[in-house]
């Protein structure tokens, strides 16, 4: 089926950033300064950088089918069989990366907000709204990407902000003092954080302008790690080190620091949540848009709105299945991150090497 | 498929009311200030071990149209934690207690020596999501209940009239305001930290003047308002601050407006911390006489002169004390653990020893920049 839908290149890019930047952010500080100390920035700059070689992949690989969707690309280069196969597993990664961020949202929104109000009613509404957007096309995506981008960066910006008077920015030394061997648990740790790229495996056959695609991409890419960045150095001089360990969601608890001369001015984790729900929407919704994708070409369907819905009860379930939030975090998080370096990193790269091959083939 | 999105609307109407939490404002009693005692308890429930009093503001009394009827109330119950305490007043209080807008803390007399107690009460503050963690923590030597008892009635203000004197400290250096995440830091860092004192007077009023030093989650001294004038000073926070030296026969009176602190460690075979203060200020005082004026350089350069001698001479005091008690409250362990890692590493776990070896370099450098209307 052909799509008619067109995203402008700075759709492409804004739907990149919101879709990463999601519920990663609140506890991605906490979990590299646990493993790298004051260094954690190191990994997260590391790891980010890590996926620009698969971002030039796909970028290579749509210049070499052009006009392709990934489904068609894929199912002529490996063939129906072994592609179903693959979807079935990028189903089932993306059914986990679903769950785990909603219910890390129930949990954020139920500490923080709604505390009587029961996990299951703040997911399933969440979802809801969320397969809203997920039933649209792409360039709904784009549009709300666009809409939303600029609140992300409201946040961020927001967050600096309010924690500048009280900051103490010597916090962030001494650097380059961590155990350099522990830098590969270190990636493994911020890594899951980019999950979530793979947008631009779907959208990128739907930019309007391939030839500067690549440009937005990286740039768009760059933001995020510019942002996890900023995240994690404004909690670290904020909070100490100590503190940022013992946190779970030191990004919301800067705001609990807060005390500017003037009343007003204090318990903003309100408005720190109340922003960072718009950015948790454009995440979830591109991701289930995704699941509904891959569910379209697993049963060869016409459109892949009919599959949202029945995808909601299936994400309800799996992501009530861990008991506590240390159970969310530690083991739904370990087999998230095992499942997810495969789908999203390995499984495009053998696509990629078998084209590859082909083209090489064809031509001798 | 219209019909499918209209179920699912109304759907979401359902959902999205948010009345599990529904609460009205009125129906809340804001805690601002609690007080925390040790509770001896010898009887067979022995988790009970803490005394938590609330106070909580009589929003009918406060505002234009204020009605009869004290300004704050106060409740008073032995639990087994601080929050625990709240469940308890529950059948003694109308609405549940919200702890978002608490403002200030008193940890009891009795309480500072029970550092496991000081710990789990910490951890219970710092995990909580609700409160802000810029409440302002105090100590007292007395129980906390008879210093909310004497204040609670004194002013008609929401907040609380110890967190109005406590809020910041841009008019008095004679305490140092700490935070509980603070708190929490420094002894994360140094295991030592100081927070204000607050003591009742002949009037049975509260003041908060000077300083109790706790380390290791305990009590270890009592500092009184100039030594603890001195180590803000050290730390370079002070601001608005006055110190009276003899010169020249007569008492001059130094008004302090600005001061900042360069720390420098040098890590040799022996540690030698060099802190340079600098501190600017004007004249505020000196005396009504035609023969001693400030006519020229020569003069304020004296006078900057006795001022940086005196300083000296308290400093050295008050840093010998604190070399004597084993307590930095300078933050060179900090300055350390940031510039020097490689070191503080080795060292962080006697710090207590090395650091009563420290030899210290201390330089002020005192700037009078205006000497008021007259000469």
């Amino acid at each position: 089926m052909q799509r008619k839908n067109v995203i402008s290149n700075n759709q492409l890019k804004n739907l990149l950033v919101t879709t990463v930047v999601g519920v990663g952010i609140l506890s991605l500080p906490s979990s590299t300064a646990v493993v790298m100390d004051n260094d954690g920035w190191i990994a997260i700059i590391v790891s980010g950088i890590l996926f620009i070689p698969f971002i030039l992949m796909i970028d290579k690989l749509f210049k070499m089918y052009p006009n392709k969707t990934i489904f068609e690309i894929g199912k002529e280069v490996l063939g129906k069989v072994i592609f179903t196969i693959f979807l079935i597993i990028g189903q089932i990664y993306s059914i986990i990366i679903i769950a785990y961020a909603i219910r890390v949202f129930g949990e954020v929104i139920k500490g923080y907000l709604l505390e009587i109000t029961p996990i299951e009613v703040i997911i399933i509404t969440m979802l809801l709204a969320a397969s809203y957007a997920a039933r649209a096309e792409i360039e709904v995506l784009g549009r709300i990407a666009t809409m939303v981008y600029p609140i992300l960066l409201g946040l961020i910006i927001f967050l600096v902000l309010i924690n500048m008077p009280e900051a103490d920015y010597t916090n962030i030394l001494p650097v380059f003092n961590t155990d350099f061997t522990k830098i590969t648990r270190g990636i493994m740790v911020s890594i899951f954080s980019y999950a979530g790229y793979e947008i631009i495996l779907f959208a990128y056959p739907s930019s309007e302008d391939k030839k500067s695609a690549l440009k937005y991409v990286l740039r768009g890419m760059f933001i995020v790690i510019g942002i996890y960045v900023i995240t994690f150095l404004t909690t670290l001089s904020q909070l100490g080190i100590d503190q940022l360990k013992r946190a779970i969601w030191p990004t919301i608890s800067v705001a609990n620091e807060v005390d500017l001369p003037g009343y007003f001015l204090e318990n903003l984790d309100g408005i720190v949540i109340a922003l960072w729900v718009m950015v948790v929407y454009v995440t979830i919704g591109p991701l289930l848009y995704i699941g509904g994708r891959v569910m379209e070409n697993i049963f060869e369907a016409k459109s892949h709105d009919i599959f949202i819905l029945p995808l909601i009860p299936i994400i309800y379930t799996v992501s009530l299945i861990p008991d506590n939030i240390i159970s969310v975090y530690v083991n739904m998080g370990n087999i998230l991150s095992y499942i997810a370096v495969v789908a999203i990193m390995i499984l495009p790269t053998l696509v990629f090497l078998v084209a590859v091959i082909k083209k090489r083939r064809k031509k001798t | 498929m219209r019909r499918l999105f209209c179920i699912m609307f109304i759907f979401l109407l359902f959902l999205t009311t948010g009345c599990w939490d529904k609460e009205e404002i009125e129906q809340r009693l804001f805690v601002t200030e609690i007080g925390i005692d040790v509770y001896q308890n010898e009887g067979e429930n022995n988790t009970d071990r803490l005394t938590v009093t609330y106070q909580y503001p009589n929003i009918n009394a406060i505002g234009k149209n204020a009605g009869s009827g004290p300004s704050n109330f106060l409740l008073t119950a032995n639990s087994s934690s601080v929050f625990q305490t709240g469940r308890h007043f529950m059948s003694k209080v109308a609405f549940p207690f919200h702890f978002k807008h608490l403002k200030v803390i008193i940890l009891g007399r009795d309480f500072l020596r029970e550092d496991e107690l000081m710990r789990s009460v910490l951890d219970e503050l710092n995990r909580d999501t609700k409160i802000n963690k810029r409440v302002r923590i105090l100590a007292s030597d007395r129980k906390a209940v008879e210093i909310l008892e004497a204040s609670h009635t004194m002013e008609q203000r929401i907040e609380g009239t110890i967190y109005s004197t406590v809020r910041d400290n841009r008019h008095t250096s004679s305490f140092t305001v700490k935070a509980l995440t603070d708190l929490i830091t420094d002894f994360d860092i140094a295991g030592v930290t100081i927070v204000p004192r607050v003591t009742l007077d002949e009037n049975n009023k509260f003041m908060v003047s000077g300083g109790c030093i706790l380390k290791d989650y305990r009590f270890l001294d009592w500092v009184n308002a100039e030594e603890n004038k001195i180590i803000n000073l050290i730390n370079g926070d002070v601001a608005l601050e006055t110190i009276d030296v003899e010169y020249n026969g007569n008492i001059i009176s130094y008004a302090i407006t600005s001061s900042s602190t360069k720390r420098n460690v040098d890590v040799g075979d022996k540690i030698t911390a060099n802190i340079n203060i600098e501190v600017e200020g004007y004249l505020q005082g000196y005396i009504l006489n035609n023969k001693k004026n400030v006519e020229d350089v020569k003069t304020v350069l004296e006078m900057e002169k006795s001022i940086e001698d005196e300083m000296n001479k308290m400093i050295n005091q008050t840093v010998s004390h604190i070399k004597e008690i084993k307590a930095d409250l300078i933050g060179i362990g900090e300055h350390l653990s940031k510039f020097h890692p490689k070191v503080w590493e080795k060292i962080r776990d006697n710090w207590d020893d090395i650091f009563s070896d420290i030899e210290f370099n201390i330089n002020v450098d005192a700037k009078i920049r205006r000497i008021g209307l007259t000469k």
